[in-house]
């Protein structure tokens, strides 16, 4: 990029421009001016509302890292997982408000994030062997028209089942118990919700960077034919990422039901367009950068509350994307994908 | 293939014609007039999804009156047919739907007038069509006070006929329903701080402007106000940033399915147990309706709610009106009570049905469109004024209702066997001062 003397060793600037830091230093810059600017409580606020739009992210970007597809399809998969749950929850657990006792508590999420998660990479999984894998080596539109249509197949499905109404789903977390952390009050439900979040990623993150099957994920994203020639397979290996992003946006779907304990059909398409234009703030195809984009997101939608612009909070999340992308065109992070992006 | 599908359809339109002679011998009833056919009462209402637990009861209010008028032998020889449609697309008003509606309503010349919208953003874009079409539209619930009122901009919806009123309503409007809440909440709940949340469409921006006026004439002040699409689920930024402030009670304009129970459930889970006030479009039925404020937000955080009607809550006939209406959809599964507006809605078909009954005694032999026309002359003329459920109800010059009543509700979480429901406080006729 830059013109470097050949002989001249590496400055402490140049050593630490190195590590690509940036997109980090700014997440966290953000984070910390809007911290400044609306408190420790819209602090959490923006961290719960962010970890919920970062799963859904990982969902996009993982799918378009490796098949080059929007999956616009992903929104609704997400809202199918908050519904699954409530399945779970009430029909299957037989729940139907808050559990006090930890030991059940745990027993109950444990059984719900499982399910839910399971069937959730079953459905993913299917709508790419159906829906996408045999349009593979079709022009690109063609896939991108299918995921619209199993978008509206979801939405129309749940509706059915549902009604289209909105609908109230179990908080099993009391959503009434706070705990004071630093003097500030906060729901036990937003630090389960954020903690949930975190772990799943680091989780992903150590299966995509330090097992097998995440080699074979990165190396097929990287040039799909010559993963083939290597051995790896590659529908094999396509059908696990979609079992992974849809778990994931499964896993969103129960911290939902927990935070806002209200659900409706129409839920994932809102809440695909935030994760999508996460993914794309972060760079898309990468999964650090989808995450650092759900938050970034968080951040941007509750400053604008705070400050009583909450009808702009959408425009708001829009500006800030087009910004980043007239600077840095391939997202936050989008840089490390080399040519791909 | 061609020719045998004409002769299909001319075979149809003589069975149809065949039916339509058949029926006039048989007429049925004790009136003399002989069966001319059947004219049709349009009903233009958001009917499924979270909006059915406001369309449906207000739609068999409408139902309960055109069926009575059949099983008294019709109206000057003509039979009566109900035509619902519905305008809620994904369980939500919506305003595109409501336009073709009304486009179908103009388009049946048999359609003599039309009984709704239930939302003012519907009416803005129905008023124009039903004005050029010279359509009666009645609505039962409508508040903004620009469909009507020539100072707040009423002229644009009717630009093409701006002296042809065919739009008249039975409810007040919100330049009367929002600050009648703001004196209520100010002087009868004792709130001071207030955090006003609308849902920026036409009438919950529209009734809580008219609201906040009102009330910081009286002298409350304003923590914060905020607008919130319709689309929104997420309210925590917005109450914790009001919580900063101290408000004592909350404001809400706009309708449940903007997001008004989400709110309230929120603001309960935050701990902020103030009182929670609205217009009429909070105030939706039961916890066991579908999409009802109660059921969304839970009866137990939805105690200390306090909503207005833009209607007489505690009409003179009400007894009577309950009974017959329970009575009469006693085989339905739901929505078989009445609803906040299922009276007016009854009061609405009873006026357009008692125009017609009027024109046709003038000039029986009149031709479908003369008879919609006569409707509309009748029905908006100010000079006349109808016997209805609501008590004697005639239209100004505008088309608005000589009887501006609001009645205030609260939630009682016992109420309807404990399943919770909106209880009549008290009502004030605004027509007098």
């Amino acid at each position: 990029m830059t013109t470097i003397a050949p002989a001249a060793p590496p400055s402490a600037l140049e050593r630490f421009q190195g590590l690509h830091l940036g997109p980090y230093l700014f997440t966290l810059g953000f984070a910390f001016v809007a911290y400044l600017v609306i408190g420790p409580e819209q602090f959490v606020n923006a961290l719960t509302i962010g970890a919920i739009y970062a799963l859904v992210a990982i969902g996009y970007t993982m799918v378009y890292g490796i098949i080059e597809l929007i999956n616009f399809a992903h929104g609704d998969v997400f809202m199918v997982g908050a519904f699954c749950s409530m399945f779970v929850l009430t029909e299957v657990l037989g729940q139907d408000g808050p559990i006090h006792d930890p030991v059940t508590l745990a027993v109950v999420l444990f059984i719900d994030f499982a399910v839910t998660m399971l069937v959730l990479g079953v459905l993913g999984m299917a709508i790419e062997r159906f829906a996408y894998r045999p349009l593979r080596n079709a022009p690109r539109l063609a896939p991108l028209i299918t995921a619209i249509g199993v978008s509206f197949i979801l939405q129309n499905v749940i509706q059915i089942i549902y009604g289209p109404s909105p609908i109230n789903t179990p908080q099993i977390i009391d959503p009434n118990v706070r705990v004071e952390i630093l003097g500030i009050s906060i729901g036990w439900v937003n630090i389960f919700v954020i903690v949930t979040a975190v772990v799943l990623m680091i989780v992903l993150q150590l299966v995509v960077g330090r097992t097998k099957i995440g080699r074979a994920m990165r190396s097929t994203a990287q040039d799909r034919q010559a993963a083939q020639l290597m051995g790896v397979d590659i529908n094999r290996t396509i059908a696990i990422t979609f079992l992974i992003g849809s778990a994931l946006a499964g896993a969103a779907g129960v911290v939902q039901g927990l935070y806002f304990g209200n659900i409706q059909f129409t839920l994932g398409f809102q809440a695909g367009l935030k994760a999508f234009t996460a993914a794309v703030l972060g760079g898309i195809g990468n999964i650090t950068g989808a995450a650092l984009g759900g938050f970034l997101i968080g951040f941007v939608e509750v400053t604008a509350a705070a400050l009583g612009f909450f009808v702009w909070g959408q425009a708001a999340v829009f500006a800030v994307l087009i910004i980043t992308l007239v600077f840095r065109p391939a997202g936050l992070l989008g840089q490390q994908l080399g040519e791909r992006t | 293939m061609r020719y045998a599908r004409i002769g299909a359809l001319a075979g149809a339109v003589v069975l149809v014609a065949a039916a339509c002679s058949s029926g006039s011998t048989a007429a049925p009833g004790g009136s003399a007039a002989a069966d001319k056919g059947t004219l049709k009462v349009g009903v233009t209402l958001p009917l499924s999804g979270g909006s059915a637990a406001d369309g449906q009861p207000t739609m068999k209010g409408a139902q309960l009156a055109v069926d009575q008028a059949n099983e008294a032998g019709g109206i000057g020889g003509y039979k009566l047919e109900l035509l619902p449609l519905d305008h809620a697309v994904n369980g939500k008003y919506n305003e595109q739907q409501g336009a073709q509606d009304m486009q179908t309503f103009a388009g049946d010349a048999a359609v003599i007038g039309v009984v709704g919208p239930y939302n003012s953003a519907v009416g803005k874009v129905q008023i124009p069509i039903s004005n050029d079409a010279g359509l009666t539209q009645c609505s039962p619930a409508n508040t903004n006070e620009a469909l009507t009122k020539p100072e707040f901009g009423a002229l644009d919806f009717r630009k093409n006929y701006p002296e042809r009123i065919n739009y008249i309503r039975v409810a007040a409007t919100d330049d009367i329903q929002g600050p009648a809440m703001a004196t209520y909440a100010f002087e009868k709940l004792g709130l001071k701080n207030l955090l006003i949340v609308d849902d920026v469409t036409t009438f919950g921006k529209g009734v809580a402007d008219n609201f906040q006026k009102k009330w910081e004439e009286l002298g409350g002040t304003v923590a914060d106000r905020v607008g919130a699409g319709p689309d929104t689920t997420d309210f925590n930024g917005i109450i914790t940033a009001a919580k900063g402030k101290n408000p004592d009670g909350v404001y809400y304009g706009g309708v449940v399915t903007s997001g008004a129970g989400l709110l309230l459930k929120q603001m309960r889970q935050q701990g902020l147990n103030i009182p929670f006030t609205g217009p009429d479009g909070i105030v939706n039925g039961p916890g066991d309706a579908e999409g009802s404020l109660i059921g969304i937000a839970g009866k137990d955080n939805a105690a200390g709610s306090y909503g207005t009607l833009a209607a007489i809550g505690d009409f003179p006939g009400k007894a009577d009106f309950t009974a017959a209406f329970e009575e009469h959809f006693k085989g339905d599964a739901d929505f078989n009570t009445p609803g906040a507006y299922s009276g007016p809605a009854y009061a609405c078909a009873t006026v357009i049905l008692k125009s017609l009954e009027e024109f046709l005694k003038a000039s029986p032999d009149a031709d479908q469109a003369a008879i919609r026309e006569g409707v509309r002359a009748w029905a908006s003329d100010p000079s006349h004024s109808f016997e209805t459920v609501l008590g004697t109800e005639s239209f100004d010059a505008n088309g608005d209702t000589t009887l501006p009543f609001i009645s205030f509700f609260t939630v009682d979480p016992a109420a309807k066997d404990g399943i919770g429901d909106w209880v009549f406080k008290e009502q004030i006729n605004f027509g007098s001062q």
